[in-house]
């Protein structure tokens, strides 16, 4: 009987378990790859927004705190976005008759909520609970988790938030925490307003990028978490975000 | 599994179990009892019954594989989904106080038969998502019931009626004021026009409806409520020659007397009487704090009851009697404490030797007694009760009386009458008005109250639902609800209090009483400015706003209980005031408001209907209830059928030519040859929740007998009724988990309740097992690797061993803390068919035990929530890692890990977890019936923000509330200090009336928690396992009269009637 498979089919076998490997691998990389690029994670892609709102123009060119617009950060849980009270507060006397304001001008005398409403940037999910206000009262930069907020003229969201990302954190609290908590926190921004130079550390940061402490800040952060009094174990409990 | 459905349950079975025991044994139905094949196979199921709905055994290899792959692949595909767009839209002007993630708290008013409540409740973002008592408030004390909790549910009702409605057809407010006022310009003086509301206590609506009254003297204002206070008010007339208002004082009662008083959940003041009870029953062998110092006192109480209730499951020696012989007992007593109350023999069932021992007792206690009686006996043994009471010396001390606290009090079945009589004579009732209530639904039916709408030339009913009477008036009004619209009225002492509303009415169309009777004389007003201008009229202080400021923030008026009075009683009362003897022949009916869905007004509130019971255990629905040797004799024992799904006898029962077919339903401890059916079920027009669940009480409800009546007829139908209850769920095999004994045997051997099964065993020390002492762990024998948690350390203050304490000694199985549950964690209803299936989602249950003979048994409660166990059984056999433990000792539950395996629950001992068959939330399986569609939007408002609303296929389970622990310790972090004892305070702590359950940090010894696990009484559940829970309990202590109870380690104290 003559065999069922010519010589070189034994190529063609090796060949296609050798590529079947690579295809998966390829296929797990490219899975992943989409998984972490802007375009799923939308990291770094400014999104339309009712008003063209700048925080470069507000923040740094005008100095503006940013407690002045979102108010409640060192005491809730979910970080205020102003009403259209804290815009009139200048632009009732500024930019009156601007076209690009109009949603505004026409939520306040109307006194509803600006037309179709902001377009959220950083969100978790529903079943993850945040509380900005105990991350900024641990001297944890906005920047850490917004990226270089304070220059983007439309806003955009900073870090993926992936849950990895987070437990980076809650793991090696000693990498990011302050001590002073919500005071140094807009400290950096003062300084930055005011030309003020900025240690490595904070210029790392303020534009939005990774910093990895030397042994001696390790050493510091280490020393804030005792004064903190932090439970670095019970920080990666599930349910400290998971309830 | 199959069942026989056939196969009878009776004495004899249960005899010979009862005989053949040596020793305490408890058990929770009957079908444990009996111990039966098919209970030991339905003890094998985790969730029972899951076979109907999923027939696997008769299913091929092949279509299993195929529906395996296609669950896998589902399984993986359904975890990928996008974050969803989201939008952020700020107000245009915000109040400052107002912040988006912090709550609010408003002190209000939860008002239940016209009484305040006071109530905290939590406002997250202008929603009301919470009800707590109010600490200030003397009716709560902070503590707070199922019912005042689950008003808050009645708020998001889909079902609640949006607008005005003339015929059936939409119309509005301006179209109805226009009728009606033209109506009242014809009658000129108002001739013809009555108007009936419920009990009213509000001063400003009252001041309304006296300025109506006023306006047209020709109108007459009628008050009736079911299950009302007449005989109270009746009884006081009699005694007293006025209405007056008896308070009592539990907190200094040494021997308490029952009269058939359920007084720990119906009788106004019931919360604040649970706290008062529980003070006497406390026992403390160390001091705990300033509220619970050392005492080695219990109160003893004897309970009379004509059908068992959770007060009963309380006292040292309870009696069943049949309601008509409650007036004989009360008359002997009082004969025997030398009042001049005539002849009277002691009733059959009353043994001498106890009521001699009772009386002498009594007679011990020297004013620290009280003897009382319930709302639905006769006016004579209301007097009996005051003049018992002034004869032991209690009036002034333990048993007080004040001016009454309703603005009208009167005969609400007399002034119902007259209304209809008035009608019937000469047509005198022109223009009824309907302020609430629902009278063609629970009026007696000999008043055919239908018939006097239908004949009347104007009906307007206001109510929150579209019910009996609106479908019978010709304008429906929908109603505001108490937190829509501002009132005040009166607590059970007097007490005054504001209700301020927390949200604008949900629907345009909705306005309170107050609201509409001012509307009649003027412009439709706001209510907030009748209550300012009643208030200040009245010049309450000089500094009128501050007074109103401070009134408003504390949720109660100071100072403004009535004072304590004394009223003459009249000496011959007693003798004079005696009530016909009823028909003694056939069974005894007795009427009663049900113990969740109460007079029919929580039957659309999916939480009170699904709510167990707390006797029968039974949900979404009502039955006819019995002895055991009752339904015997008369052929209807109660079949084994199935454990969860029982399918019961529908028995046609006839009185006085009135007929109702209900199932029977054997409920042990009820009094023989008498028959309680729960009022509130069988409703027609309410919603979709309630419409349809249970049987119509009040149809066999007339005005000579509106609580009980003799010569009643049973007939068996033949046809059976599937009941879901719960009575069988999560059972534990008959182990020893509840440790329960007397007050002496504790004086003797303190530890009692540490048993063999409740201590975890040590092993010999040359054991090879045993890891090495110093280590700190190991050192008892385990089932369980022991597991490395780093639990606090007395160095360290800032780390936490959550636990808790449960005091079964004062737990009155009120439910108070299943419904707190309920509201706090996001718990969907599951609904009847789901309940059949043993799927009920309740993380706190409250087990019932029995034990003794089944014709008066000791009833025992032990609530269950998670024991959060150190060596968590649970833990191990997750295979994603779902459920792990925390540092601080909690088991946590991570839902958006939780594939859905089951393991957990198979493996865990004590049955509290629960599974999301479906997504409940969502409202299925049955959206129609279960309101949780889609659509009904206004649901999700009541959602807590904090808790994770959980999707089809997510085990969950009691997480110690950790979303307060969490905010806790977010709020001591920022403050820089350490969470304080009693800061993190649970959802079933602080409902709970008799402070039973404790929560705190048992690594620090001076915390409350920790203090009251030390007392000789706590043990651990299934302690033998070496789960090492950190939920422990305190035993249950009784105090028996040892003149009754000689023998107190062995048997029942009673005889057994069979």
């Amino acid at each position: 009987m003559a065999q069922i498979f010519h010589h070189s089919a034994n190529i063609a076998m090796r060949v296609s378990i050798v590529g079947a490997g690579l295809l998966t691998a390829g296929l797990i990389a490219a899975g992943v790859g989409i998984s972490r690029s802007p375009w799923n994670t939308k990291v770094g892609i400014p999104k339309d927004q009712p008003v063209p709102f700048s925080h470069e123009h507000h923040a740094v060119e005008l100095g503006v705190d940013c407690r002045y617009c979102h108010t409640n950060v060192e005491k809730a849980a979910w970080v205020q976005l102003p009403p259209t009270q804290t815009c009139y507060t200048c632009h009732s006397q500024i930019w009156t008759n601007s076209p690009l304001l109009e949603p505004v001008r026409t939520s306040y005398s109307e006194k509803l909520p600006i037309k179709g409403g902001w377009n959220q940037l950083n969100a978790v999910p529903d079943f993850v609970y945040f509380n900005h206000s105990i991350h900024v009262n641990r001297g944890v930069n906005c920047n850490t988790c917004h990226g270089p907020i304070q220059k983007e003229m439309l806003a955009y969201k900073g870090k993926a938030f992936f849950m990895s990302w987070c437990l980076n954190c809650h793991r090696n609290p000693e990498n990011f925490v302050n001590p002073g908590g919500a005071k140094h926190v807009f400290s950096l921004y003062e300084k930055y307003q005011t030309d003020v130079p900025l240690t490595p550390e904070e210029s790392t940061i303020a534009n939005g990028n990774d910093y990895q402490r030397n042994k001696a800040e390790l050493a510091r952060g280490e020393q804030t978490l005792k004064e903190y009094k932090v439970q670095t174990k019970q920080l990666t409990d599930c349910s400290v975000c998971h309830h | 599994m199959d069942i026989n459905p056939k196969r009878p349950l009776d004495a004899r079975t249960f005899r010979a179990k009862l005989e053949g025991q040596s020793g305490k044994q408890y058990w929770r139905s009957l079908e444990e009892l009996a111990d039966t094949p098919e209970f030991r196979e339905f003890l094998f199921d985790e969730v029972p019954q899951h076979t109907r709905s999923f027939d696997i055994q008769g299913m091929d290899r092949r279509r299993f594989l195929t529906l395996a792959g296609a669950s896998l692949a589902l399984a993986g595909l359904s975890g990928c989904r996008w974050l969803p767009a989201k939008k952020v839209v700020p107000a245009a002007e915000q109040s400052e106080d107002r912040v988006i993630s912090i709550a609010n708290i408003y002190a209000t008013s939860v008002i239940e038969h016209g009484l305040a409540t006071g109530v905290w409740v939590t406002s997250n973002e202008g929603r009301p998502t919470r009800i707590e008592g109010n600490p200030e408030h003397p009716a709560s004390l902070g503590s707070n019931s199922s019912t005042v909790q689950a008003t808050l549910l009645d708020l998001y009702d889909p079902d609640r009626s949006q607008t005005v409605s003339n015929l059936g057809s939409i119309s509005n407010w301006p179209a109805f004021l226009e009728t009606m006022r033209s109506a009242l310009a014809e009658t000129k003086d108002g001739t013809g026009l009555r108007i009936l509301t419920e009990t009213v206590t509000s001063p400003t609506l009252t001041h309304q409806i006296k300025a109506l009254l006023a306006k047209y003297p020709g109108a007459k204002w009628h008050q009736y409520e079911p299950c009302g206070r007449d005989n109270v008010v009746n009884g006081a007339k009699a005694a007293f020659g006025q209405p007056v208002n008896t308070l009592y004082d539990f907190s200094k009662a040494d021997r308490i007397l029952s009269l058939d008083a359920d007084f720990l959940l119906s009788m106004p003041g019931h919360i604040r009487y649970s706290r008062d009870f529980a003070v006497k029953r406390r026992v403390r062998s160390e001091e705990i704090s300033a509220e619970q110092p050392k005492k080695l006192e219990m109160s003893r109480f004897y309970m009379v009851e004509s059908c068992p209730s959770i007060t009963g499951t309380m006292a040292d020696h309870r009696l069943p009697l049949r309601a008509s012989q409650v007036e004989a007992l009360a008359r002997a007593v009082a004969g025997a404490l030398g009042v001049d109350a005539g002849a009277a023999a002691l009733p059959a069932g009353v043994p001498q030797p106890w009521f001699d021992a009772m009386i002498a007792d009594l007679k011990t206690a020297n004013g620290a007694s009280i003897v009382l009686t319930g709302d639905h006996q006769p006016p004579a043994v209301h007097v009996l009760c005051h003049a018992i009471n002034a004869a032991l010396g209690n009036v002034g001390k333990t048993v007080n009386y004040t001016d009454p606290v309703e603005s009208q009090p009167v005969d609400q079945l007399a002034s119902l009458r007259q209304l209809v009589d008035d009608h019937k004579i000469d047509g005198a009732v022109k223009i009824l008005l309907i302020l609430g209530g629902n009278p063609v639904y629970n009026a007696p039916v000999d008043l055919e109250f239908g018939h006097l709408l239908d004949t009347t030339r104007l009906t307007a009913h206001l109510s929150m639902h579209e019910d009996e009477t609106s479908a019978r008036c010709q304008w429906h009004l929908p109603e505001a609800h108490a937190l829509e619209a501002w009132s005040d009225a009166r607590a059970y002492d007097g007490t005054l209090s504001i209700v301020q509303p927390l949200i604008a009415p949900l629907y345009e169309g909705a306005h309170s009483t107050l609201e509409l009777v001012s509307a009649l004389t003027g412009p439709m007003p706001n209510s907030y400015d009748l209550v300012y201008d009643y208030w200040t009229a009245q010049k309450p202080a000089p500094d009128f706003e501050k007074w109103w400021q401070k009134s408003l923030h504390d949720g109660v008026i100071k100072n403004s209980a009535f004072p304590t009075k004394a009223f003459p009683l009249n000496p011959a009362a007693a003798k004079a005031t005696v009530t016909p003897a009823i028909d003694d022949k056939g069974l005894e009916l007795l009427l009663l408001p049900d113990p969740t869905v109460r007079d029919g007004r929580f039957a659309n509130n999916g939480w009170m209907q699904e709510l167990p019971k707390p006797l029968t255990k039974l949900t979404w629905d009502n039955a006819a209830l019995m002895s055991q040797a009752t339904a015997e004799k008369l052929g209807l024992a109660p079949s084994i059928g199935g454990l969860t799904v029982a399918d019961e006898k529908v028995v046609e029962f006839v009185i006085g030519g009135r007929k109702l077919k209900i199932p029977v339903l054997a409920l042990p401890g009820h009094p023989d040859d008498a028959v309680t059916i729960h009022l509130g079920y069988g409703r027609t027009h309410v919603g979709k929740i309630g419409t349809g669940t249970g049987f119509n009480g009040y149809l066999l409800c007339t005005t000579a007998a509106p609580y009980f009546a003799g010569g009643m007829k049973a007939t068996n139908t033949g046809d059976t009724y599937p009941l879901a209850h719960t009575r069988s769920h999560h059972s534990m095999e008959g182990r020893d988990i509840l440790m329960e004994g007397t007050l002496a045997e504790f004086l003797l051997h303190p530890e009692f309740a540490k048993t063999e099964a409740t201590t975890t065993p040590e092993i010999p020390v040359d054991d090879k097992q045993i890891e090495p002492a110093e280590s700190g762990k190991g050192k008892r024998l385990s089932l369980y690797d022991a597991q490395d948690h780093e639990y606090k350390t007395d160095e360290n203050a800032f780390a936490y061993s959550w636990g808790l304490s449960i005091d079964n000694n004062v737990c009155i199985g009120c439910n108070a803390c299943v419904t707190a549950c309920q509201n706090e964690n996001n718990i969907p209803i599951v609904g009847k068919d789901q309940v059949q299936r043993g799927r009920e989602m309740h993380w706190i249950r409250i087990d019932r035990y029995y034990r003794g003979p089944i014709s008066n048994p000791h009833t025992f409660f032990e609530p269950v929530t998670c024991m959060h166990c150190e060596n968590a059984p649970c833990e191990p056999v997750c295979p994603v890692a779902a459920t792990v433990h925390s540092m601080e000792g909690l088991n946590q539950m991570v839902y958006n890990r939780c594939v859905g395996t089951r393991y957990c629950s198979n493996n865990c001992p004590y049955k509290v977890r629960r599974f999301n068959f479906y997504k409940y939330t969502a409202g299925q399986p049955d959206p129609d019936k279960l309101n949780g569609n889609n659509d009904s939007l206004v649901l999700q408002l009541l959602s807590n923000p904090d808790v994770t609303v959980r999707g089809r296929g997510v085990m969950e389970k009691c997480s110690y509330c950790v979303q307060r622990i969490n905010h806790a310790r977010t709020t001591a972090k920022k403050e820089g200090r350490a969470i304080k004892d009693g800061e993190v305070v649970t959802a079933c702590q602080q409902s709970c009336p008799t402070q039973a359950i404790v929560f705190g940090d048992i690594a620090d010894k001076t915390t409350l928690v920790s203090k009251l696990k030390a007392l000789p009484t706590d043990y651990t559940m299934l302690g033998e396992l070496n789960t090492r829970p950190r939920t422990s309990y305190l035993a249950r202590l009784r105090n028996p009269n040892p003149n009754i109870e000689a023998d107190v380690k062995n048997g029942p104290d009673t005889p057994v009637v069979e």
